[in-house]
C-alpha cells in the first residue's frame, strides 16, 4: 500500500470521555485497507512552531461511509490544538503509516490487554475480527471512570471483557494487569494464544513479565518520539533485546513497527 | 519555458533544488510520494567505511521551528550501501550524490574508492561537519588544516566532483571554505546543523540522550543564509545553501544571497513532497516574474 499525504475534512469531532477526543476524517481509500496497528500522522494547523506532524494510531474505520477515526487525549500543544477542530475544518495527514498486529489462522484465543488511551487502535482490530471464530478476551484499564471510553462500541464487537480502573469508579478496583495474571494462570497450556498489547510503560514492563511467565507470545506497539513516521529522519529507533542476524542493533518504530514481537525490544523509558 | 539548470562545477543540474543529507532516506523512501527524476538531484544519507548503529534514544527533540537530533550516522556501511542501497539510486535520472564521513582522513579515501567503481555517482559530498561523532568529526570541519589534507587526499583518488559540507560552529567558516577551495573542492555546501540543547524541566534531563545535538529547521534559516551569503563572497567555486528551507520563497532568499543551489532538509519530514513543492514554486515565480533563467537571480541582492 502506497502512502500519500491527503488534505481532508473533519467530519466529526466529539470529546467522549474526559480530555479524550474522536475525530472522523474522510478517508474513503485508507477506511477499506487500514489495518489494526497502522496510524496517521497529522499536520497540526496554525502551529508553525510545532513543526513535527502528530502520529495518532487508527482508531476504526467506516469503509460505507468511507471515513478514519482516531482516537486522541490532550497530551500536549498539538493535541490541545487539534481538539479545537470543528467539522468542515481541513487537516493534512499523512498516511497509512506503519505495520499491524498479525495472527494465524490456527489460534484458538486473542487475548488483548490495553492500557487508557491504549484502547486506540483495538477497535479496528476488533472489527477486522468480526468473523473471526476463535475466542476474543479484551483486558482493559483506566485510571478512572470519567477516562473511560469506547464502551458502546465494544459492546457490539463481540469481545468478553475485563474492565478495571485504578479508583474503582467503574469495573474491579485496581491495575489491569491483575485479573490479566490471574486469568493466564487459568489457561491450559498446550492451546495456541496471542497476546496483543498497547498502554503505558509501565503497564507494557508488567504485561511482558506475564508473558514471559506464561509463555504466550505478544504484539506490542510503541509510541516514540516522531519527526517524519516513514523512516526518514531515523530518530525513532527501537533497541533489540538482541541483534538481528545482520548484526543491527535498532529497528526503527515508525517503519519497522509500531508493532514489534513483544520479547524481542527493550523499552527505554 | 523557464530554464531553471544551474551548474555544480561541472555537474549540471536541470534545477537547482537538492535533498539533505540525512532527511531524505536513500531516496526510496520518498518514491511513494512523487516522482523523483523531478529533482534537481538527492543527497544519500551519511555512508561511512564501516557500519555504525547509531546514537542511543531518544535522539530527537521538537524544538521552537526546529528540531535536535542525534543520530550519530547510523548506516551499514560503504558495501552494504553498494549491495542494497544503489541498485535503487543508480536506476533514477536525476542527479545522486553521495555523502560520505569518516573517521579519520584514510577513512574517507577508502569510502571514496570502494563507491569510484559504480557507474553514475554524479558528486560525493564530504561530511566534514556533522557534530554528533566524537571521534573527530567535530575536528575535520573545525580546522583548516585537516579540511585541507581530506579534501586534498580525496581529491587523488577521483575525477567526480567534490563538495564539502561545512559546520557553522566555527569561528570562521569561509576560512574552512576556503582551504577546501585550495585543496580542490569543486563546491561547498552550508549550512550543517548548529549545536544546540533543550532540557525537559520535570525530567530535568536533556532531551536527546547525548546531550547536544544539531539544531535544524527553520529556526536556523537566518543564521544559514548569512553563512552562505559570507561564503559567496569568500570563494570562487560554488555555494550550496542549506538550511530551514521549506518553501519556494526561501530557497529564492539562499539564491539571491548567491547559492548557486538549495538542500532540502528537516522540511522533508514535516512535508514529504516539500522539495518538488520548491521546484515547482521556484517555476512559478520565474513565470510570474518574467525571468527567463532562475540563475538570473543569483547573488542579485541588492545591498549598499
Ligand atoms: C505510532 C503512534 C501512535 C500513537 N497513537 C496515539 C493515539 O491513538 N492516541 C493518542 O492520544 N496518542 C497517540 N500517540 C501519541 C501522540 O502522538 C502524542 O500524544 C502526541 O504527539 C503529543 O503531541 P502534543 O503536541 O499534544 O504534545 P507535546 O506538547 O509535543 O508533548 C507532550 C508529550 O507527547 C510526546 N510527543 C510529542 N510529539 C510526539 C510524537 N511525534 N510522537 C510521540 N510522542 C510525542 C512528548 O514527548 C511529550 O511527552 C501515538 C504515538 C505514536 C508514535
Ligand atoms: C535528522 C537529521 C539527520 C541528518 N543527517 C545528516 C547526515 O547523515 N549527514 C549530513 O551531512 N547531514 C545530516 N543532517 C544535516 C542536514 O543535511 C542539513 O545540513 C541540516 O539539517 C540543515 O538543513 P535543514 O534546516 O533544512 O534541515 C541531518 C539533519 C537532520 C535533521
Ligand atoms: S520517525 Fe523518522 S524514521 Fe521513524
Amino acid at each position: 500500500m502506497s502512502k500519500s499525504v491527503i488534505q481532508v475534512p473533519v467530519v466529526e469531532i466529539r470529546e467522549v470521555a474526559e480530555g479524550i477526543f474522536r475525530l472522523t476524517i474522510s478517508a474513503p481509500e485508507w477506511s477499506r485497507t487500514a489495518r489494526a496497528g497502522q496510524f496517521v500522522n497529522i499536520q497540526i494547523p496554525q502551529r508553525n512552531d510545532l513543526l513535527w506532524r502528530r502520529p495518532f494510531s487508527v482508531h476504526s474505520v467506516d469503509p460505507v461511509r468511507g471515513t478514519l477515526d482516531i482516537l486522541f487525549a490532550v497530551a500536549g500543544r498539538g493535541s490541545a490544538a487539534l481538539s479545537e477542530h470543528k467539522a468542515g475544518d481541513s487537516l493534512n495527514v499523512l498516511g497509512l503509516l506503519g505495520n499491524c498486529f498479525t495472527w494465524t489462522a490456527d489460534l484458538q484465543e486473542i487475548i488483548i490487554a490495553a492500557g487508557g488511551l491504549g484502547i486506540a487502535p483495538f477497535i479496528l482490530l476488533l472489527q477486522q475480527l468480526e468473523n473471526w471464530p476463535g475466542k476474543k478476551t479484551l483486558f482493559l484499564g483506566f485510571r478512572s471512570s470519567r477516562q473511560a471510553c469506547c464502551m458502546q462500541q465494544l459492546g457490539a464487537l463481540g469481545a468478553e471483557m475485563v474492565l478495571t480502573t485504578e479508583d474503582g469508579s467503574l469495573g474491579h478496583r485496581g491495575l489491569i494487569t491483575t485479573p490479566l495474571d490471574d486469568y493466564l494462570a487459568s489457561l491450559d497450556k498446550n492451546g495456541k494464544r496471542m497476546l496483543f498489547l498497547c498502554g503505558p510503560t509501565p503497564m507494557m514492563r508488567a504485561v511482558r513479565e506475564l508473558t514471559q511467565k506464561y509463555d504466550i507470545p505478544a504484539q506490542v506497539t510503541v509510541e516514540n518520539r516522531m519527526a517524519c513516521g516513514f523512516g526518514a529522519c531515523v530518530g525513532c529507533p527501537v533497541e533489540l533485546a538482541q541483534p538481528r542476524e545482520d548484526g543491527q542493533t535498532y529497528m526503527l518504530a515508525c517503519k519497522d513497527g509500531p508493532v514489534f514481537p513483544l520479547q524481542e525490544i527493550v523499552f527505554n523509558d | 519555458m523557464t530554464d531553471l539548470s544551474t551548474n555544480i562545477g561541472r555537474l549540471r543540474l536541470d534545477n537547482p533544488v537538492l535533498t539533505a543529507s540525512g532527511t531524505f532516506g536513500y531516496a526510496e523512501e520518498f518514491a511513494d510520494f512523487y516522482d523523483l527524476n523531478r529533482l534537481g538531484g538527492v543527497v544519500t544519507k551519511t555512508v561511512t567505511l564501516e557500519p555504525r548503529p547509531g546514537n542511543k534514544p531518544p535522539r530527537i527533540c521538537e524544538t521552537p521551528a526546529g528540531m535536535i537530533n542525534s543520530i550519530g550516522l547510523p548506516n551499514a556501511g560503504v558495501e552494504q550501501f553498494i549491495a542494497q542501497k544503489w541498485p535503487f539510486l543508480q536506476q533514477l535520472k536525476t542527479a545522486v550524490i553521495v555523502n560520505v564521513a569518516g573517521k579519520t582522513p584514510d577513512d574517507f579515501v577508502r569510502a571514496v574508492e570502494k563507491l569510484e567503481v559504480l557507474q553514475g555517482i554524479a558528486a560525493y559530498e564530504l561530511n566534514y561537519s556533522c557534530p554528533n561523532v566524537k571521534e573527530g568529526g567535530l575536528s575535520f570541519s573545525s580546522n583548516a588544516r585537516i579540511a585541507e589534507q581530506v579534501t586534498a587526499l580525496v581529491r587523488a583518488v577521483t575525477q567526480r566532483p567534490l563538495i564539502t559540507k561545512l559546520t557553522p560552529n566555527v569561528t570562521s567558516i569561509s576560512e574552512i571554505g576556503r582551504a577546501c577551495e585550495g585543496a580542490g573542492a569543486d563546491a561547498v555546501s552550508a549550512i550543517n546543523t548548529l549545536v544546540g540543547m533543550a532540557i525537559d524541566i520535570h525530567t530535568r534531563k536533556p532531551r536527546i540522550a547525548s546531550i547536544t545535538g544539531g539544531l535544524s529547521g527553520p529556526a536556523i534559516r537566518p543564521v544559514a543564509l548569512a553563512k552562505v551569503y559570507e561564503l559567496v563572497k569568500a570563494l570562487t567555486i560554488p555555494v550550496i545553501g542549506i538550511g530551514g528551507i521549506m518553501t519556494a520563497e526561501d530557497a529564492l532568499e539562499f539564491i539571491l544571497a548567491g547559492a548557486a543551489a538549495v538542500q532540502i532538509g528537516t522540511a522533508n519530514f514535516m512535508n514529504p513532497v516539500a522539495a518538488l513543492q520548491v521546484v515547482e514554486g521556484l517555476q512559478r515565480h520565474c513565470e510570474e516574474e518574467n525571468i527567463l533563467r532562475l540563475m538570473e537571480l543569483r547573488g542579485a541582492v541588492q545591498v549598499g
